[in-house]
């Protein structure tokens, strides 16, 4: 049995090889596969962008899938997304649990984060030191795939050093949305991923709105104003290192205290948190998901602050940035 | 070697090697063919690069691409396996382990090249040949056939688990736990307060990951809401 198997997967072999070769021949035309990132870059370029830019215009309810690899369970959601006088309404609901719900409202659609104008390669307020994209990622288009009932293309995203990890991300080809997005660490595992089950565009938005929140858990997300800041560095403290690539987009403080930096390369993206304390400061890194904490003690003119890089990102990323704040 | 039928006989023995069934003479066939022909190389690495996601295996070094890997070094190190595989021969045991399902495995993987390849060339339709006297198997519909890692592999974190809750789950916010490793051994950190603190920066990351990551409110399925809310 097993020989028979393993004699018709090379059967298989030969007779697509011999297709293959069919079609290359024909179409001398074809890219070299040498270069396959750079070949099919402005295609690359075009899907980013209309990740990043489209996704946000359309209204849809859809229902996906959470998985990640501290927690065996896997989690489902429903997402409303919807824009009303130019400002984006989503609602993400826990199907799994209690009645959980997060409210995020208010974010302009035309606001460029900082993470839309690295995708969308507006670079001109950022300067020309900035590495691109391509230059932190290797980026491929890895075919068609059919997921939640709708076509997306398939993009492979190879990182080009160990301070962050890579993607699958399969994107609706018709609205830019990710219908499923997998999180990859340095040894090709997955550490999360998201798919779409079902997506329903230009939903009644009357009757989203109409519907009864459950008031348990129901919790506002943050929304931080766009452009929190037009500083190029945070404003109280010296962060020496940031991986390349990463650019610094914005900072503001929570109701809780603390100050809060964040950083973005255009996919990847982390924030540092800090806080005077006069409490004892666990220090090490705490994991959960594809989400890493790496939490340290920071003496500033004798004031102690408790520092916690946290984002999805690799520890020896986190650890090093950590190592290089310094209050100014 | 005529033009037409050069790539073919590369292409299975390019195949054969990744079997490691390859002869002496293929080898040297294919090394030679690799100094010369470009897409020798690509061939060599998409194969690769299916084989090892579908394996669940790392494709990249740390600092890498797999595409820019040395091919060279690839095929010395595919070498080192074989003469390996020669000299030892598996012990009885383990020849039963890999069994029928390490058959089946091995069909999955070529299936999956021969996917690969297809998506490679962007092919729409499927065009199947007769290859010299072998019979030929319709591959699967190409257009969705696209190679991706297998499963979630179980956490090679080294740490202690900041959880009150053991074994299995009743609580419904299961996945709330934060595994917690201290930089110094005999720490002694509250359990509650680290998970608690993990999981408030979470929720305030989440803002950040979902305005500059370009997946929109994704992220937020990252973030456990406590029951103080």
């Amino acid at each position: 049995m097993p020989k028979i198997l393993l004699w018709l997967s090379s059967c298989l072999v030969v007779a697509i090889t011999a297709s293959v070769q069919a079609q290359t021949s024909s179409a001398p035309a074809t890219a070299t596969p040498e270069t396959p990132a750079s070949a099919n870059l402005p295609s690359v370029q075009a899907l980013l962008s209309k990740m990043s830019q489209d996704a946000a215009r359309i209204h849809y309810r859809g229902s996906f899938t959470y998985q990640n690899q501290t927690s065996i369970e896997l989690q489902s959601f429903r997402v409303e997304h919807w824009l009303e006088g130019g400002v984006e309404h989503d609602r993400l609901l826990f199907l799994n649990g209690p009645e959980r719900l997060i409210v995020r409202d208010g974010q302009p659609v035309d606001c460029k984060a900082m993470g839309d104008k690295l995708l969308q390669r507006s670079f001109s307020q950022i300067g020309k030191t900035l590495a691109s994209m391509d230059q932190l990622y290797q980026f491929e288009i890895r075919g068609r795939e059919r997921v939640a009932g709708r076509w997306s293309r398939v993009l492979q995203v190879i990182p080009k050093d160990p301070y962050r990890y890579g993607y699958f991300l399969s994107i609706d080809e018709e609205t830019g949305l990710v219908l499923k997005s997998w999180l990859i660490d340095e040894n090709a595992r997955p550490l999360e991923r998201y798919q779409f089950i079902a997506l329903e565009l230009n939903p009644d938005i009357a009757q989203i709105k109409a519907q009864v929140l459950p008031r348990q858990y129901k919790a506002a997300a943050d929304v931080t104003p766009c452009n929190p800041t037009e500083l190029s560095k945070p404003s109280a403290w010296q962060v020496a290192w940031v991986p390349a690539g990463f650019v610094f987009a914005g900072q503001r403080t929570l109701a809780t205290g603390q100050s809060m930096l964040m950083y973005t390369d255009g996919l990847t993206t982390f924030s540092i948190f800090l806080e005077a304390t006069s409490n004892f400061v666990p220090e090490g890194v705490g994991k959960r998901g594809a989400t890493l904490a790496n939490m340290s003690r920071l003496v500033v003119k004798d004031v102690v602050y408790r520092v916690s890089v946290v984002g999805e990102i690799p520890v020896a990323a986190a650890a090093k940035i950590a190592q290089n704040i310094t209050g100014q | 070697m005529s033009e037409q039928n050069r790539p073919q006989t590369l292409a299975e023995s390019i195949s054969a090697l990744m079997d490691n069934q390859a002869s002496e003479l293929e080898l040297q066939r294919i090394l030679k063919a690799s100094e010369q022909d470009a897409e020798v190389k690509a061939t060599w690495s998409r194969y690769q690069i299916a084989s090892s996601f579908l394996r669940g295996e790392q494709v990249r070094g740390e600092q890498t691409p797999v595409i820019g890997s040395d091919f060279a070094a690839r095929i010395s190190a595919a070498i080192d396996a074989e003469d390996a595989l020669i000299e030892q021969p598996a012990p009885a045991t383990k020849k039963a382990q890999q069994g029928w399902f390490y058959q089946l495995g091995r069909v999955a993987l070529v299936a999956s090249v021969a996917g690969g390849m297809i998506i490679g060339v962007g092919t729409t339709q499927v065009v199947t040949q007769v290859a010299s006297n072998n019979p030929v198997v319709a591959p699967a519909p190409v257009e969705s056939a696209v190679t991706l890692p297998s499963g979630i592999n179980s956490p090679a974190f080294n740490t202690r688990t900041v959880a009150m809750q053991t074994g299995y789950e009743t609580r419904p916010q299961e996945n709330r736990r934060v595994m917690f490793q201290p930089r110094q051994a005999g720490t002694t950190v509250s359990d509650d307060e680290v998970s608690r603190y993990v999981n408030q920066m979470i929720k305030a990351h989440s803002d950040n990951a979902a305005m500059n990551s370009g997946q929109g409110v994704l992220p937020y399925a990252r973030v456990i809401i406590t029951d103080e809310e």
